[in-house]
Order: structure tokens, then C-alpha cells, then sequence
């Protein structure tokens, strides 16, 4: 059996998303547990990235998108004005399909969040900041000789890594990953997924993900989503073994028209 | 269940592909059960040999449903209901072919009988070879049909076989006790009767996994039991 934790990190209650005329969530109601790995997973344009996007108010930049509902963190509402989103971001990092490292070298890479957001107060302590988070991201055997290389100069696996050391560097308690092994080769997301297994105990993880396999091998909890709308979540071994919606079923089973 | 098919139609003839071979050797399974039912009543020697012959094709059935299965879970990674089918099929197959194996001892011990069944034998063994035989065809057609409730009432009809079991080994015991040169006769049929006994049990692990694959779940509670059988 899995270890379920329940204790809820995130709870969303009627989460509605628009982009202009366009509803993108309807009547999202989640509740994410913490230092668990949460998948999302439906079909293209069902909602997931919205959903996930929410989270840390990237939807925040796209002019034309309006949120309501409410999002809470630990009890706290997220979904207002007052809200200091770089604050709010230092807290839930983000990790994407495609490795986005910056133009810069390995160690500015993990350095320039402490660095935004002042957490080291000289050289040494940074050092010290930039070894450990790429430790964490399992990454640090293979780049401490060339840490003032460009970012860009890893492998594509490796830059992930590089990119999930980046987000863990300013000691986050949320990573978002938006389908973080889309990109990769089959060993490169073997090493995401046992990062993944290691991460978890320190940080709650929530994945959208088109493989249902890696859903299985990394989550917890999978919620289905599908045109909007939040069709089932439950543990994942529910989900896959005995889903209650025929949605899901026809979804995760490859019978869906 | 669901009625809607695979969007890969080599995945949907693969599954299908599983249930024929599923129902095949069901059905041959049911022919040897059935054959070496009527052999050991008749002591016909000549069925014997066949029904020993055949099991083979049983053994083969389930090799390939072995490797059929092997072959969805590699490529498919199956999920839900095609995971509890895959599954249960697999668990199916083998307690099909221990039927299979059952039936093939009864009539390994048709060969030593020294003589016809003495009439009083009779009838006991054959009212629970009949039982057996309707609850393999109805744990079948429950298969085919996707019924849970006859699934449930297989399951529940266990305790008939084993009070059955229990009355034709008295009976066995009983002729044993007339005279000790119906020691031979008497041995062979005890392990007959606990053969039938047996392939019921395996009928009702088939319930049991059909059970599983319709509801996701497994059968509740401990199965009935007749009264003084002993369980191996």
C-alpha cells in the first residue's frame, strides 16, 4: 500500500478560469496533500496547466485571463490583489516541458533566485546554497568541475536537472512540473522519477503529465480532468486499478472517442 | 465495464483475441471434465487414455494465453479494466488448467480399478460429478456474460459440492468397511471423489477472479464450507 499523507497543502474550492469569452476551469474543487506527488492528467486543452498555473498566479500575465474562486496555502487565500506574487513564487516553483536554462552558467543558474531574493548574505554561503540545491536536483557529481559553464552546454536531461535545482535553490514548499519529462529519453526521466521519489519528502509535487505510466510510477494522487472540469481525482491506485467514472476509465484505458 | 473500444484496434483484437482463447479452453476443459466424469462411472478404459491424451491441448492452451499476456502487458501497459481482465485471465487460465489436471487423475485411475462400481457407489458420484460439471458451465457463461451475480451464486454453491463430497466418501468408507477386499477399490475412489471436490474448489477461484474483474474488488468474507470437509 501507499503511504497517503492527509494533511492538505493546497485547497481549491470553485476554481473558475476564463480567457476572454473562453472558460477554461469550471467549478474546480482539489484538494492537493502534502509532500505527496499529485498527477493531473487528461487530454490536451482539458484544463491541467490552467489549473496547475493557478497556483502560482502565472495566469497573472495573460492579460485576458480572469480567476475566481478560491486557492489556499496552508489556510491562506492566494487568489487576491494584495498578494505579493514574487513572494508567492519564492514558495511554489515551477519546472516546465521544454528545460528552460538561462543563457548564463551552471552556478548562476541556481544562484540568481537566492541571489533576486537576497537568501545568501555572501559568496560562501551561496557556494553552499548552489551545492546543496544541486545535490538535490541529483545533478552535482556531474557538474561540479563546470559549474562556470553555460547552462546550456548540458544534455537535455541534465539541463532538467539544472532547472529543477534552479527552482528548489530558494527553498520552495510547492513544485509545479508541466509535463517535465516530455523532452526526455527514457534514462533522463528515470532520473526525474527518483528525483522525484526523493523530492517528495521534502516538498509537495504536482505533476501534469501525458504518460499514465509515469502518473503510476510517481503519484500518490491523480486527478482526471476533462474539458474544464475536474472529473475524479482519488489515490492513484484507484484511479488505475478501479476508476468510479467511466470518463476515466475510457480516458486511461486509450477507449476514449 | 465499459462498451466503448480501444482507439488502437490492435489492442481491442489482442483483448479479444485473449477471450477466445479464454473460452476455448474453458470448453475444453468442460469436454475433459465431463469425459472423465462419465469414464470413471462407466470404468471405461479406452475413454481413459483419450482424456489423458487431450490434456495436453489444455497445457498448450494456457502456454499461449501465458504468452498472449505477456504480449499486452509489455506493449499495452493495460490500465482499470483492461488490467483486471488481463489479470483475471491469467488467474483464469491457470485454474482452468488445474481442472484440466483434475480430470486427467480421474482418469489415470480408471486403468487399476479391478471392476465395474458397485451400484450403490453410483449414485452419490455421479450427483456430485454433475454438480461440478453445471458449475463449471454456469462459472463459464458468467465469464461470457460478465455476471456478478452468478459469479456470487457459484461461489456460494461450494458448500453443495463439498456436502456432496462428504456423503460420497462416507459412502466409500462404508463399503471399505464391508470387506477388505474392497480396500483397492475403495482407495482409488476416495481420491476420485476428493479430484471432483477439488475442481470445484478451482471453479470457485474462478468466480472469485471473474468477480474481481467485473467489480474492481474482491469477493467479501470467508467461502461457505459443508460441514466436515476437510480442506487441502
Amino acid at each position: 500500500m501507499v503511504m497517503i499523507n492527509n494533511k492538505v497543502k493546497i485547497k481549491t474550492t470553485n476554481l473558475n478560469v476564463y480567457y476572454g469569452d473562453k472558460q477554461a476551469l469550471n467549478d474546480v474543487n482539489l484538494e492537493i496533500h502534502s509532500k505527496e506527488v499529485t498527477a493531473l492528467i487528461g487530454p490536451s486543452g482539458c484544463g491541467k496547466s490552467t489549473y496547475i498555473r493557478c497556483i502560482n498566479r502565472m495566469n497573472d500575465v495573460i492579460d485576458i485571463c480572469r480567476v475566481t474562486g478560491s486557492i489556499e496555502i496552508d489556510g491562506n487565500e492566494i487568489n487576491k490583489k494584495e498578494i505579493d506574487v514574487v513572494s508567492l513564487r519564492e514558495k511554489i516553483g515551477m519546472v516546465f516541458q521544454k528545460p528552460n536554462p538561462f543563457p548564463k552558467s551552471i552556478y548562476d543558474n541556481v544562484s540568481y533566485g537566492p541571489n533576486i531574493h537576497g537568501l545568501a548574505e555572501n559568496k560562501v554561503k551561496m557556494d553552499e546554497i548552489v551545492e546543496t540545491s544541486l545535490k538535490k536536483a541529483a545533478l552535482w557529481n556531474e557538474v561540479k568541475d563546470r559549474l562556470n559553464e553555460p547552462g546550456t552546454s548540458l544534455s537535455g536531461g541534465q539541463q532538467q536537472r539544472l532547472c529543477i535545482a534552479r527552482a528548489i535553490s530558494v527553498n520552495p514548499e510547492v513544485i509545479l512540473m508541466d509535463e517535465p519529462c516530455s523532452a526526455l529519453d527514457p534514462i533522463a526521466t528515470a532520473k526525474i522519477e527518483e528525483l522525484m521519489d526523493e523530492l517528495k519528502k521534502s516538498y509537495t509535487i504536482v505533476i501534469v503529465t501525458h504518460s499514465m505510466s509515469q502518473a503510476v510510477r510517481v503519484s500518490q494522487r491523480t486527478g482526471f480532468f476533462h474539458l474544464g472540469k475536474l472529473i475524479e481525482v482519488d489515490t492513484t491506485e484507484k484511479i488505475f486499478k478501479n476508476p468510479n467514472n467511466k470518463m476515466t476509465q475510457d480516458y486511461i484505458t486509450g477507449r476514449f472517442g | 465495464m465499459s462498451d466503448e473500444a480501444h482507439i488502437v484496434k490492435s489492442y481491442e483484437e489482442e483483448l479479444q483475441n485473449l477471450n477466445d482463447s479464454l473460452i476455448k479452453m474453458g470448453s475444453l476443459t468442460e469436454s475433459q471434465l465431463a469425459d472423465s466424469m462419465e469414464a470413471i462411472i462407466k470404468v471405461d478404459k479406452e475413454s481413459a487414455d483419450k482424456i489423458i491424451a487431450n490434456d495436453a491441448k489444455i497445457n498448450e492452451l494456457r502456454a499461449k494465453i501465458d504468452n498472449q499476456i505477456m504480449t499486452v502487458l509489455v506493449k499495452r501497459a493495460p490500465m482499470a479494466i483492461d488490467l483486471r481482465i488481463t489479470i483475471s485471465t491469467l488467474k483464469i487460465s491457470h485454474d482452468l488448467e488445474r481442472i484440466g489436471d483434475l480430470a486427467k487423475s480421474v482418469a489415470k485411475k480408471i486403468k487399476p480399478l479391478p471392476h465395474d462400481l458397485p451400484k450403490e457407489l453410483i449414485g452419490s458420484l455421479r450427483r456430485l460429478g454433475d454438480l461440478v460439471q453445471k458449475q463449471l458451465r454456469n462459472v463459464l457463461d458468467a465469464y461470457l456474460n460478465k455476471s456478478k451475480e452468478s459469479a456470487i451464486t457459484i461461489w456460494k454453491n461450494d458448500e453443495q459440492v463439498d456436502d456432496l463430497t462428504n456423503t460420497a466418501m462416507n459412502e466409500v468408507a462404508d463399503f471399505l468397511g464391508k470387506s477388505k477386499k474392497n480396500l483397492e477399490l475403495a482407495t482409488h475412489l476416495l481420491f476420485v471423489t476428493k479430484n471432483i471436490e477439488r475442481a470445484g474448489d478451482h471453479i470457485t477461484n474462478i468466480a472469485e477472479s471473474l468477480y474481481y474483474l467485473i467489480e474492481g474488488e474482491y469477493l467479501e468474507g470467508a467461502r461457505p464450507k459443508g460441514k466436515d470437509i476437510e480442506k487441502n
